[in-house]
């Protein structure tokens, strides 16, 4: 029992998995080579004011990355809902060799 | 084929270099674990150069564990050699990773430091299982699953006459 793999679900995993990339260590990179904070949150003085903010709000990184996995999430609905193969039954029968 | 027949994901996740997930997916995880621990290097070396000082701190705190004596002795006579290894190698361990290079002994080095992190910060307060240990748990998976050679440099590296002549060479590449 197999589903074949399709256009569709390549492209499913080259989107969510884009997605992700893009968010973390991509977009990351864009964040350390900007300067510091280093980091993904801003930083704050002793009074809690704003003294340096991330180049990329953390909203929109982390938000990459819950949209990857949310086209993860529909490409397993779509492949669930897809019929199944049965490979088995379309396996030609080989005879032994002696 | 029992297997297949009986798991109907199994074409789809089963750890062949030919199947469509398991790949991908190991390639994906093994470059977002390489960014975490390149981001971490990276940025100590930003903001101090090759010396992080707390490094022998950190280590010689870590008393009454079960790792004995060990650690506060490394933090006590390798104090100089640390503050450059936990930078330099928290890069180098992420560009291995990340670029799938030398990936089993760079993630040799991560379970090393991810064993120090674990023991070293945790209070056990919550159980055993912690972050740390799920990142101790990552490293170990990338080993096991020789995720380097999915989408990895190591997949190239592997077909090269040299680490034909030296088989067991694939213990660090991979």
């Amino acid at each position: 029992m197999a589903q074949p793999f399709h256009a569709i679900d390549r492209l499913a995993m080259a989107v969510g998995g884009a997605l992700i990339l893009l968010g973390v260590p991509v977009l990351g990179l864009f964040e350390l080579l900007d300067g510091a904070p280093y980091g993904a949150a801003a930083v704050t003085n002793d009074a809690g004011q704003v003294v340096a903010t991330p180049l990329i709000d953390p909203n929109i990184r982390t938000g990459l990355v819950i949209l990857g996995l949310l086209v993860f999430l529909l490409w397993g609905l779509y492949r669930m809902a897809s019929p199944v193969m049965d490979v088995e039954s379309t396996r030609r029968e080989v005879p032994a060799a002696d | 084929m029992s297997t297949q027949t009986a798991n109907p994901l199994g074409h789809d996740f089963g750890l062949q270099l030919t199947a469509p997930l398991a790949g991908y997916w190991l390639a994906i995880f093994r470059v977002l674990t390489g960014w975490w621990f390149f981001h971490a290097g990276m940025t100590k070396i930003l903001e101090g150069g090759l010396t992080y000082t707390y490094a022998p701190i950190y280590l010689q705190s870590m008393t009454g564990t079960v790792l004995g004596p060990i650690p506060v002795w490394m933090g006590t006579n390798l104090a100089p050699l640390l503050q450059f290894w936990v930078p330099a190698g928290e890069t180098l361990i992420g560009l291995g990773l990340m670029f799938g290079a030398l990936t089993r002994l760079a993630a040799f080095f991560g379970t090393m430091f991810m064993t120090l992190f674990w023991v070293g910060n945790a209070d056990f307060a919550h159980g055993l299982v912690s972050s740390d240990l799920m990142g101790l748990m990552l490293f170990v998976t990338v080993i096991v699953f020789a995720a380097g050679r999915y989408f990895g440099l190591d997949a190239i590296i592997e077909r090269t006459a040299f680490v034909e002549r030296h088989p067991r060479l694939r213990y660090l590449l991979g």
